[in-house]
């Protein structure tokens, strides 16, 4: 690793006289980065010259404005102008959006930590077992997993008849209870939680963990002082993995709840973009989104290249 | 982090009493490290239970005689075959979802696995400021809602490159963009691992550059091509956002699509019938990815439980 | 304004295309972008961006035709070995039966149909004007009109190929949306109501002395659900308070409505959806925004073994609610238009209009077809006698007509407040 790093510092490598052409790599590198240049850049200009362009005034779709010298902020404006007050009826589906991510990630990681934890430590023999038990989700679909759920909630479905069973009156599970929405969008994300906080407690050197038991730590002060801070990583991963997806999710919402009531970010960008007139909103919708979570993103993709670095 | 040792797929070692501080009997037993956690075990079920147990009831459902999703009315095959009209392979937009699927999944497989691994030899050998920029965006392009990359394609293909008709070409390219990111950064982990001794040896021998990457490097990249595709096949199966927002017409809707349509209105197990066949195949293309994967990496000396780890550790 | 001639002047014009946008445009992102300040005028600059007349009963239009969108010649050959394709919505036209016999019927020309489909209608317009399609045939709704023909994608229509229809209730053979009717026919006629199922609500709805309160009753708190369609939840609104002028751009009354829709939202969790053929009769919701046809679709959805009895459905016996009409057009880009013209006179007969009918549920305006008896012939369970659209509601009830983009802005901005939770 360390030979490694140092080669890479090494401005050339003469040894043994072998040298790369220098287009060699280049060629290489060259169609994926005319691909991701051609369809996820320039796209990404394309939402710009449309949230900032015009409409069309008879069928109301949108003209992209090419030029950034002509782009027209009305859109924004627009969107601005909605966020709170009386004519604030932006600012409810934002904040839902919010509160809804953030309960469900760390939902989401209060349910999925110990599961993880057990895994790695603990499973013994049958780790293999958990392991295929804990990947199964990945192989059966988001839209099946909320299928399965929209059948059990139904009225008439099987929740409500167990929950008959101790008096409780059926409920609307699937007409607009936030609280659906949150559990749905847990139950859609949180494998994703659990595989990079289990590779991460998996990491931990145990002989770090003996000698802390050795240094007279009980279970929890072993947890508490040596896994939970070695975790750490493993945990920021995983909730920026569940909750950054979220941000622009509507389906779980459209299948789980289908009411106004807990409309999110993602639901006014579905609608607003295929809506007459709204398109170039929804593309603004798209901008903000984006810009909210640069942040985020950005720290995720440097902490990950990072660690595969000291992997490697 | 990087002091830690790195042995992967290490059994988490057995308590044995003769390892045991002699000063352990006398700590209170509460504090017994090694002690058998019930509850993390009972959670861990609890929390099996919860993951699988709705889809099971989903996939049994399927099966069901009656019209109902919720009430078991008898085992058939009705919503399979059997329905004249209203089974998966009747019913020819089902039917035809089933297909446009797997085209998708097949089309985007062929097309975003060799880009994305002649990138990731690239990028990983290309030092420099523009790889490093492309490389990012590979890594943001794994949490990136897929909704700002749909609904960005769509206006692409509605307002700038209109010769691209919306339904399976611009899907494919939709797909394509969205999973380039698995094959190289799954290669890209490989390379890293492999290092770069094995092409300079082998053009120490007198073996050209791009021999030395056909011959010697390609055939050590294959386990992690093979997983990368057949993650890339899994995942468009499963895709919806892009799928759905580069649709065009009834046809070039996928199983996702009509689960997504039909879960609130359509009231026939035919649905379930047809989630159930995306799940058979997505578990037949990993089961079968992962013995393959296996077996190219036997020399590897990877145990079972190792190599479902690492597998697993590219999803 | 509706004058032949002063159409055609504005056709003729042909305004500069730059010019146009920069001009309405104007209009559309003062509404925009000025916020509730410029709402109050929007309705002054209505009259500005309209570019097409908007028609209705008291001002019938007379459509141009434009001198380079000729009807086509009488008497021409249908195309042979050629492929019709009809754009239309899903399960809305009787495939088996309708589209067969037709290919049955001009097997000397070896016809096959095809059936493309859309969900809603603005994205059937937006993939017209990609100009990259070439349907032959297009199911609108007649609120498209204006733009379908100030965009030249519909050909006029040669009457010499459509005899049929002469069976269709007079109204319709002249009809004001298209005078003359030199680009449409007409295909289905439905109402807009109210529906439910007797067993699940203790009430009887049509016996409230205003029906759509139920809307906002929260003893149907989140079992109850609106069509997910901006003009029909809209105009269900402004029917609730009297508001008869259903195409207003009032802000007053928009602004009215918003809130009204945003109460509904805090009293009844309405679930917004156009699945009401399907949620009424399995009961997924106890009280339903309806069409007409869909209630009679309703029928063959109850669940195994309960009787489709217990289904009813409300609209004003006076004809007082909202009665609207789908249309069929033949676009300029289709390859075949002759054939075209023998499936415009194809569904027009009688006999094929009434299967048609019975697949899909939505009644046809036909001479043949007698609302009155559509009840006693057996057409129509007596309980869901109200489904039946009464030649006279046209002349009472309130038509879902098109609306100048500005206005129809302002609707969308309305139904945005709503679908964002409030």
């Amino acid at each position: 690793m360390a030979e490694r790093e140092a080669a890479r510092a090494a401005p050339k490598r003469p040894a043994r006289g072998v040298l790369y052409p220098r287009w060699l790599w280049p060629a290489f590198a060259t169609p994926g980065m005319l691909w991701l240049a051609l369809f996820f850049l320039l796209p990404l200009y394309v939402v710009l010259s449309i949230a900032f362009g015009t409409l069309d005034p008879v069928f109301r779709s949108p003209i992209p404005v090419w030029n950034p010298l002509n782009w027209d902020p009305s859109q924004f404006q627009f969107i601005f102008g909605h966020l709170i007050g009386d004519a604030g009826f932006f600012g409810p589906p934002m904040l839902r959006t919010f509160a809804y991510v953030i309960a469900a990630s760390l939902v989401a990681l209060v349910v999925g930590y110990p599961v993880a934890y057990f895994v790695a430590r603990f499973a013994g023999r049958r780790r293999v077992l958990f392991l295929v038990l804990l990947l199964a989700p990945f192989c059966v679909s988001y839209m099946m997993r909320m299928l399965a759920w929209v059948n059990l909630l139904e009225v008439d479905g099987l929740v409500n008849h167990t929950l008959g069973i101790f008096g409780v009156t059926p409920v609307a599970w699937l007409s607009g209870q936030p609280i659906t929405v949150v559990l749905g969008l847990v139950y859609g994300y949180i494998p994703y939680m659990i595989l990079p906080l289990y590779a991460g407690l998996d990491r931990i050197d145990n002989s770090l963990l003996e000698a802390a038991r050795d240094l007279g730590a009980g279970r929890f002060s072993t947890f508490r002082r040596v896994t939970l801070p070695m975790s750490r990583p493993a945990i920021l991963t995983g909730l920026l993995i569940v909750s950054l997806p979220m941000f622009g999710d509507y389906f779980t919402n459209d299948l789980l709840s289908g009411s106004p009531r807990t409309s999110m970010l993602g639901n006014l960008i579905n609608t607003a973009v295929s809506t007459p007139g709204e398109a170039a909103e929804g593309a603004a919708f798209v901008l903000l989104l984006f810009a909210l979570l640069i942040p985020p993103m950005v720290y995720y993709a440097r902490s990950t290249s990072r660690r595969s670095m000291v992997e490697a | 982090m990087s002091e830690v040792s790195l042995e992967r797929g290490r059994l988490p070692v057995a308590p044995s009493s003769e390892r045991r501080s002699p000063l352990y009997r006398f700590l209170p037993s509460r504090s017994n490290p090694w002690r058998r956690p019930v509850m993390l075990e009972t959670i861990t079920w609890l929390y099996l239970l919860w993951s699988i147990l709705p889809v099971g009831l989903a996939v049994l459902f399927s099966f069901n005689a009656g019209r109902s999703r919720t009430a078991w009315q008898g085992f058939s095959l009705r919503w399979y075959f059997i329905d004249p009209a209203g089974s998966v392979w009747n019913d020819p937009t089902l039917r035809d979802a089933l297909f446009q699927t797997l085209k998708l999944a097949v089309i985007t497989t062929v097309i975003a696995v060799p880009i994305g691994v002649i990138f990731a030899i690239g990028v990983d050998r290309w030092r420099g400021r523009l790889p490093a920029v492309f490389n990012f965006q590979m890594l943001v392009s794994f949490v990136i809602p897929e909704i700002i990359v749909g609904v960005a394609l769509l206006f692409v293909f509605t307002q700038l490159t209109t010769f691209i008709p919306l339904g399976t070409p611009a899907q494919v390219i939709g797909l394509v963009t969205f999973q380039l990111s698995f094959p190289v950064v799954i290669v890209r982990a490989r390379l890293l691992s492999i290092g770069s001794q094995y092409e300079e040896a082998a053009m120490d021998l007198g073996a050209s550059p791009v021999q030395a990457v056909r011959r010697v490097l390609l055939p050590m990249l294959w386990p992690a091509i093979f997983a990368s595709a057949v993650l890339v096949f899994a995942d468009v199966i499963d895709d919806f956002v892009i799928v759905r927002a580069l649709s065009a017409e009834l046809s070039s809707e996928t199983m996702s699509v009509k689960i997504y349509n039909g879960a609130r209105s359509t009231a026939t197990p035919a649905l379930n019938a047809l989630a159930t066949i995306m799940l058979v195949i997505s578990i037949v293309a990993v089961v079968l990815g992962f013995f393959v994967y296996r077996r190219m990496t036997r020399d590897d000396n990877l145990g079972g439980g190792a190599a479902l780890d690492q597998f697993a550790a590219q999803l | 304004m509706t004058s032949e001639g002063s159409i055609d002047r504005m056709f003729s014009a042909r305004w500069s295309r730059r010019r146009f946008i920069g001009r309405s445009l104007g209009a559309g992102v003062a509404i925009a972008g000025l916020g509730p300040l410029l709402e109050a005028c929007a309705k002054a600059t209505v009259a500005n961006v309209n570019p097409f007349p908007l028609g209705s009963p008291q001002h019938p239009v007379l459509w141009p035709i434009s001198k380079d969108n000729k009807p086509i010649a009488s008497g021409l050959t249908p195309e042979s070995n050629a492929t019709l394709k009809i754009y239309n919505y899903p399960d809305y036209l009787d495939i088996p039966t309708a589209v067969t016999n037709f290919e049955k019927q001009y097997k000397q020309y070896n016809v096959t149909v095809e059936i493309s489909t859309f969900n809603d209608i603005n994205e059937a317009l937006a993939k017209l004007r990609t100009g990259e399609v070439d349907f032959d045939l297009f199911v609108p709704s007649y609120d498209s009109i204006g733009k379908l023909v100030y965009g030249n994608f519909l050909l006029p229509l040669t009457h010499s190929y459509i005899p049929n229809i002469s069976q269709v209730w007079a109204q319709f053979t002249n009809p004001f949306y298209d005078q003359q009717w030199r680009y449409t026919v007409p295909y289905t006629i439905y109402t807009t109501g109210i529906g439910w199922r007797s067993d699940k609500v203790s009430e009887d709805i049509s016996l409230r002395t205003n029906p759509y309160d139920v809307f906002w009753d929260p003893i149907y708190s989140s079992k109850i659900a609106v069509l997910d369609d901006y003009r029909e939840a809209i105009t269900m609104v402004m029917l609730r308070n009297g508001i008869t002028d259903i195409l207003t751009g009032n802000a007053k009354t928009l602004n009215l409505v918003s809130t009204q829709l945003t109460d509904m939202i805090s009293k009844t969790n309405p679930k917004v959806n156009i699945t009401d053929y399907q949620d009424i009769p399995d009961g997924t919701t106890n009280v339903s925004q309806a069409w007409s046809g869909d209630m009679i679709n309703a029928q063959y959805n109850m669940p195994a073994g309960q009787s489709p009895s217990v289904l009813r459905y409300w609209y004003p016996k006076n004809g007082k609610g909202a009665v609207n009409q789908d249309i069929f057009v033949i676009l300029r880009a289709g390859k075949n238009p002759v054939l075209s013209h023998l499936w415009l006179n194809y569904m027009l007969d009688l006999k094929n209009a009434k299967s048609n009918a019975a697949f899909t549920g939505y009644q046809t305006p036909h001479n043949g077809i007698d609302p009155n008896t559509m009840v006693s012939d057996g057409t129509i369970p007596p309980n869901l006698a109200s489904v039946v659209v009464l030649p006279q509601y046209f002349n009472e009830g309130y038509r879902e007509l098109e609306l100048s983009p500005a206005v129809d802005t302002a609707w969308h901005n309305v139904w945005q407040q709503f679908k964002a939770g409030g």
